[in-house]
């Protein structure tokens, strides 16, 4: 894993500041789903990525590793549950959970929305932010989750669920005002289907430039990606992507995607909710 | 009594499962539920049933109430069965029985002194392949069971909580040891330790090695190794860390091997099924054993599995914990 992230950092020519004091890590948690789903970052890999930081740029360096609750989640547990507290013990680093941080107001607008986001004080002060997501079929408003998506969970209002009429403009405006300087996918197991071995690590500095390659190695249209495009056109990054290493040819081949029957089944899931007809078939 | 007036206390999963059954059952006149959640009793009301309440006490003043189902979190079991046993109303008690051994003695006690009726909510015992495997053994197709595995692994309560992949938020009383009592194998355990019981008699011995993958204050996996007085050996495994559902349980006899598993739900049958407005398969099991409750207090027939069932269950599991090994 460490000479996976090394490599990728490589193909970028990323190079760490030496004056850094203060990295964010934002693994992606999903609920108490262990990193074997392929559903949440896997500790392993953020401790490599802690190491090579540590060599990189020094031993002492301070390193936060955040998440915030959510509706379904409880930060406290997620961290147990998922090996991060353990992690946080072995590695000397320290978990926040963001829902309990001290936050300022930032006005943000995205997709012709206002929004006042409150904003963590352990991400303000990072001089290094890096965001390591997972790739992943979400809900049918989403359909894919990386690296936009995974910085949502940096929003530190638990009851996220308020967010979801706006949530391609909610994931943008979150972007712009959080401005992550380092994107690092986690794909050595990646969520479709089914879980799934594929061994992919990427780096990007351009949060749009990676969902677009990671939407493409999940077999989705980049264009029908709402927050993907939202986010070019708000400035955040582009979609014209410049691809170095590995073809991504190579891991879409892989990658579990979904298949005819699936897609059946869930669109006559989404028909059945759209009828009001789930909760009565207790399908919910 | 032509039919039973229920009561059901708690709207949880399982109270949610029991309310939609007792609304099929010929047998049962669902009179009353209540819950804490105003939501929850909202939709009793929009399915028919009269008498919603806030607190169980109100439900157990009810004078046209014979039974109560008890569907509560394990550690509010014993205050409240001692309390449906004192009303005189007979009991479906929901496994585990109690959070430990006391109160399950307390809870056995009270249904005893009050004469109420008290039977345990194990549905598996209602499950039609696992019915058939007591026969063969019964039949003598098997010979003597020598050794029996039985395996109960599941997502439990913090894995996987819907049915539609949004996970639901986990109630706060999973969280604690002090009030579940434990963790996979008290839980799901607990089930294939009363199945074996039901199967061979009563526990010898039992030990147990327990896994806490996920660093839970309670185990999250548990192999345990058991001995029955009336000789048969089993191991059995539960667990809380699939990202699904797996029950089976095989048999090895001094002539022939049998095995009985309990079907995972396909969904598109399923579907169906909700949709013609029948029981789905993987549900027969609780619509069976609810059906027989109902059957035992018409007939003024003692229920099985007992409340001294549901406390040999919670002894053993006891002794599991007492006699666990340390393979690390």
């Amino acid at each position: 894993m460490k000479q996976g992230i090394i490599n990728s950092l490589d193909l970028i020519e990323y190079s760490f500041a030496k004056e850094t004091k203060n990295v964010v890590i934002k693994p992606n948690m999903c609920y108490y789903w262990d990193y074997t789903t392929g559903q949440t970052t896997d500790p392993k890999f953020v401790a490599a990525l802690i190491e090579v930081i540590r060599e990189k740029i020094s031993p002492q360096i301070n390193i936060s590793i955040v998440e915030s609750d959510a509706s379904a989640m409880k930060c406290k547990y997620a961290f147990k549950f998922l090996g991060y507290e353990k992690l946080s013990q072995d590695y000397k680093v320290d978990l926040v959970n963001l829902s309990e941080d001290k936050t300022k107001t930032a006005k943000v607008s995205s997709g012709g929305y206002d929004f006042k986001l409150q904003i963590p004080q352990t991400i303000q002060n990072a001089d290094l932010k890096i965001n390591v997501p997972k790739i992943k079929y979400s809900v049918p408003k989403v359909k894919m989750t990386c690296a936009l998506k995974n910085i949502f969970g940096c929003n530190p209002y638990p009851k996220k669920f308020k967010y979801h009429p706006q949530i391609s403009e909610v994931i943008v405006a979150l972007n712009k005002a959080l401005n992550f300087d380092l994107c690092i996918i986690d794909g050595n197991r990646v969520s479709g289907i089914q879980p799934r071995r594929i061994g992919l690590v990427m780096a990007s500095r351009d949060p749009v430039a990676i969902d677009v390659a990671a939407s493409k190695i999940a077999g989705i249209n980049p264009k029908v990606v709402r927050y993907l495009q939202l986010a070019a056109n708000e400035g955040i990054g582009t979609t014209n992507i410049i691809h170095r290493g590995i073809p991504l040819d190579y891991y879409k081949a892989i990658y579990p995607k979904r298949g005819i029957q699936k897609t059946l089944r869930r669109k006559a899931f989404e028909l059945i909710t759209a009828l009001g007809l789930n909760k009565k078939l207790g399908l919910e | 009594m032509q039919r039973v007036r229920l009561g059901i206390i708690g709207l949880g999963y399982i109270g949610k499962i029991h309310m939609n059954h007792s609304l099929k059952l010929p047998n049962i006149d669902l009179v009353a539920v209540s819950d804490y959640s105003k939501k929850a009793l909202r939709e009793a009301k929009n399915a028919g049933i009269e008498k919603t309440f806030t607190s169980y006490e109100q439900l157990l003043h009810e004078s046209d109430i014979d039974a109560v189902i008890i569907a509560l979190p394990t550690h509010l079991h014993f205050q409240c069965a001692i309390q449906a046993a004192e009303a005189g109303k007979h009991i479906f008690l929901e496994k585990p029985i109690a959070r430990n051994v006391e109160e399950a003695k307390g809870i056995v006690t009270a249904a005893h002194n009050n004469s109420v009726k008290l039977m345990m909510g194990y549905h598996l015992r209602f499950n039609k392949t696992f019915h058939e495997l007591k026969t063969k053994m019964a039949n003598g197709i098997l010979g003597d069971v020598e050794v029996a595995y039985a395996t109960f692994i599941s997502s439990g309560p913090f894995f996987h909580r819907s049915e539609s992949n949004t996970p639901l938020p986990v109630p706060n009383w999973w969280f604690n040891r002090e009030l579940t009592g434990g963790g996979a194998l008290m839980d799901v355990g607990i089930h294939i330790i009363n199945l074996l019981r039901w199967y061979f008699g009563e526990i010898k011995q039992i030990k147990s090695h327990l896994g806490y993958r996920f660093n839970l204050d309670f185990e999250d996996s548990a192999i345990c190794l058991i001995k029955f007085e009336s000789g048969t050996s089993a191991v059995i495994t539960a667990g809380w860390f699939l990202q699904g559902y797996q029950l089976k349980i095989d048999f090895f006899g001094t002539v022939g091997h049998a095995f009985a598993q309990h079907s995972t739900k396909s969904s598109l049958k399923t579907l169906v099924q909700r949709l013609t407005l029948s029981v789905p398969e993987f549900r027969q099991p609780h619509f069976n054993e609810l059906h027989y409750f109902a059957n035992c207090l018409i007939r003024d027939s003692s229920p099985s599995p007992s409340g001294e069932d549901g406390l040999k269950d919670l002894e053993a599991v006891y002794q599991a914990y007492h006699n666990s090994i340390c393979l690390d």
